[in-house]
C-alpha cells in the first residue's frame, strides 16, 4: 500500500507510524538512513520546517523485529501561484491557441483545467499534444461581437488557482513571422540588397486574409535600424545600403486589417555587392574578417573618401566611416 | 411605450428617403478601382469610428467605457444587422451575396445611427456623429456602385421598419444605453468583415472599364 504525502515547504510534519501505539519503539529511515531519537515524539517523526531537500521515501521499522511497519513518500512543494495564461491566432481565421505555465516551479504534480466560454456557449479546447500546456480551438463563427472568456484553473494536492482571459476575435490575432528570409545583393549595384521572404506556414489564407509587412535593416556597425512597411508582396529591395558594408535585415508580418505584429523573423545578414579591385590584394588586407555570407570579395570595404592608402582595421574603418558620415551630413545642408 | 413609437417613426421617416442622392453623372470607373476605393474607405471609417466610439461610451458613462465590458447579448439586440457568420458559409458567398449583405447592412446601421444622432445630448457628440454617417452614407454609395457596375441589382431599400412590429422598447434609460453599445459594437465588427468581404472581392474581380451612372432619384 503506497502512500504519497505532499506537505507545504515550511510546514511542521508529523509522521505516525502506521498503526503503532505511541509508546512504540520504532526506528524510522529516510531513503533508507536512519533519522536520529531526537526527531521523534515516541513513535511519531516530527519534521520541524520542512524543506524541499527533506522529500524522499520515509519508512518505520519495529525496534525488536524491524518489521517494515509504514512507508511513505514525502513530498514537499508549494500551492499554485496564479498561472500565466496567454491566447493567441496564428492562424486566424481558423481559430486560436491558448498556452500556460507557472511563475514559480511547485515541485509537486499539477494539473491543468481550461475552459473557454464564447457568450453562453461553452467550447472545448482540444489539448496538444506537444507542447504539452497548450490548446486549441476551431472557431465556428467569424466576425463575433461577443467575446471569448478563458478560464485556467491549476490544481495540486496542496491548493489551487487560477487566471481568465477575456477577449475579441480581433485583438489576438498576431501572425508568425515570415519564413525563409534571403537577402542577395544585385550585382553591378554596390547600393542594393535584395529582400525576399514567404508567408509564415502557419496562416492557412493569404489570400483572403493577406498580410502586410514590415522589414527593418541596418549595418551591423550602427545602431539605428531603418524600416520600410510594405502592403503587398513578398520581396523588397533596400536601394539606400552604404556600400561595402555588412547589413543586418529582418521581417514581420500582420494581417492587413486587424491585430498585432509578428515576432521580428530570424535575422539575415548581407553584404552588397562591391566591385572586385583590379590590384592584387595584400596578405593583410585578405585578414580583415568578413562575415559575409553572399558576396566573395578579396579587398576589405572602402568609400571613396578614404580610398587612397586605405589601412585594414577596424579603427581605420571607422575614421573612414564617420568621415563619409561628416561629408553625407554636410551634403545634407548644402541641399 | 412611447419611445418606441417615436423611434419607429423616426427611423421609417429617415430611412423610407431614397438612399442614393440627387446626382446624375456619369463615371467610367473599373470595378476592382471602385472596390479599391470601398475598401480604402471601411478603414478609413473603421478609424473614426474608434474615436467616435471612445467618445460616445465614455458620454454614456460606466460600465459601457469599461474596456472589460462583456455583457449578454440580448435578444432584443438581435434587431440590429450582426456580422457574425459561419467560416465555410462566409467562404462560400456568391460577390452578390457577399456585397448585398454590406449593403443591407450599411443602410440599416446608418438609420440607426441617424436616430442617435438625433437623441444625443452634446454638441460635440452630435457634430461627430453627423461627420460619420456622413462617411457611411458615403460607404453604401461605394458599395451601391460596385453592384452597379457588376450589373447586381440594389437591395430593397433600407429594410423598412427597423424591427418586427411589436418589439418591445427601451423600458428603461440603461437597456436604451445597452442598445447603443450593441450598434456601435455591430457597427465595428461589420467594418473589419468588410475589409475581410472587399479584399476577397478584390481577389476575384478583374478590374474593367465600366460606365458608372448615380441615377437621380427624386429627393
Amino acid at each position: 500500500d503506497i502512500h504519497i504525502q505532499y506537505e507545504r515547504v515550511g510546514a511542521d510534519v508529523t509522521m505516525k507510524c502506521g498503526s503503532m501505539d505511541w509508546d512504540a519503539a520504532v526506528t524510522w529511515t529516510a531513503n533508507g538512513t536512519d533519522i536520529d531519537e531526537s526527531h521523534l515524539n515516541g513513535s511519531y517523526l516530527l519534521l520541524k520546517n520542512v524543506d524541499l531537500s527533506q522529500s524522499g521515501q520515509y519508512s518505520c521499522y519495529e525496534g525488536s523485529s524491524w518489521h517494515l511497519k509504514y512507508q511513505t513518500y514525502l513530498r514537499v512543494g508549494t500551492p499554485p501561484k496564479e498561472p500565466v495564461l496567454m491566447c493567441r491566432s496564428n492562424n486566424y481565421p481558423k481559430g486560436f491557441y491558448c498556452s500556460w505555465h507557472l511563475p514559480t516551479p511547485t515541485y509537486i504534480p499539477n494539473s491543468f483545467n481550461i475552459s473557454v466560454i464564447h457568450g453562453t456557449k461553452d467550447m472545448v479546447c482540444e489539448k496538444d499534444a506537444v507542447p504539452k500546456n497548450r490548446c486549441h480551438i476551431r472557431y465556428l463563427q467569424l466576425f463575433s461581437t461577443v467575446k471569448y472568456k478563458v478560464t485556467l484553473t491549476v490544481t495540486n494536492p496542496l491548493g489551487k488557482n487560477f487566471t481568465t482571459l477575456t477577449f475579441d476575435e480581433f485583438a489576438i490575432v498576431k501572425p508568425d513571422p515570415p519564413e525563409s528570409v534571403v537577402a542577395k545583393p544585385v550585382p553591378n549595384n554596390p547600393r542594393r540588397l535584395e529582400v525576399s521572404w514567404q508567408n509564415p506556414s502557419s496562416w492557412p489564407d493569404p489570400e483572403s486574409f493577406p498580410l502586410k509587412f514590415f522589414l527593418r535593416y541596418r549595418p551591423l556597425i550602427l545602431d539605428q535600424w531603418q524600416h520600410v512597411e510594405l502592403s503587398d508582396g513578398t520581396s523588397h529591395t533596400i536601394t539606400d545600403a552604404y556600400a561595402g558594408k555588412e547589413y543586418i535585415i529582418q521581417v514581420a508580418a500582420k494581417d492587413n486589417d486587424i491585430g498585432t505584429w509578428s515576432d521580428w523573423s530570424v535575422a539575415v545578414h548581407a553584404t552588397p555587392w562591391t566591385e572586385e579591385p583590379k590590384h592584387l590584394t595584400t596578405e593583410a588586407q585578405i585578414t580583415e574578417t568578413t562575415s559575409a555570407s553572399t558576396s566573395s570579395f578579396m579587398a576589405p570595404p572602402t568609400t571613396k573618401i578614404c580610398d587612397k592608402g586605405a589601412v585594414v582595421g577596424s579603427g581605420a574603418m571607422a575614421v573612414c566611416w564617420t568621415a563619409g558620415l561628416v561629408v553625407a551630413a554636410y551634403s545634407v545642408l548644402f541641399i | 411605450g412611447d419611445s418606441w413609437g417615436i423611434f419607429t417613426f423616426l427611423c421609417a421617416a429617415l430611412c423610407n428617403l431614397p438612399a442614393l442622392p440627387a446626382l446624375n453623372c456619369s463615371e467610367e470607373l473599373g470595378a476592382g478601382q471602385s472596390i479599391q476605393q470601398t475598401y480604402d474607405l471601411t478603414r478609413y471609417l473603421e478609424h473614426q469610428l474608434r474615436t467616435l466610439a471612445g467618445t460616445y461610451l465614455n458620454y454614456l458613462g460606466p460600465p459601457f467605457n469599461e474596456p472589460d465590458f462583456n455583457p449578454p447579448r440580448l435578444a432584443r439586440a438581435e434587431r440590429v444587422p450582426s456580422a457574425t457568420v459561419d467560416l465555410d458559409l462566409w467562404r462560400g458567398l456568391t460577390d452578390n451575396a457577399r456585397l448585398a449583405a454590406n449593403y443591407r447592412a450599411y443602410s440599416r446601421l446608418l438609420c440607426y445611427l441617424r436616430v442617435l444622432d438625433g437623441q444625443v445630448g452634446t454638441a460635440e457628440l452630435r457634430h461627430r456623429l453627423a461627420h460619420f454617417c456622413a462617411s457611411l452614407q458615403g460607404l453604401v454609395l461605394s458599395i451601391g456602385g460596385v453592384m452597379s457596375s457588376l450589373g447586381y441589382p440594389l437591395p430593397a431599400g433600407p429594410a423598412g421598419p427597423p424591427a418586427p412590429p411589436g418589439a418591445p422598447a427601451a423600458p428603461n434609460d440603461f437597456l436604451k444605453k445597452m442598445d447603443d453599445f450593441w450598434l456601435l459594437k455591430e457597427l465595428q465588427t461589420w467594418l473589419w468583415r468588410s475589409a475581410k468581404d472587399f479584399n476577397r472581392l478584390k481577389k476575384k474581380v478583374p478590374p474593367a472599364v465600366v460606365t458608372l451612372r448615380l441615377e437621380a432619384r427624386g429627393f
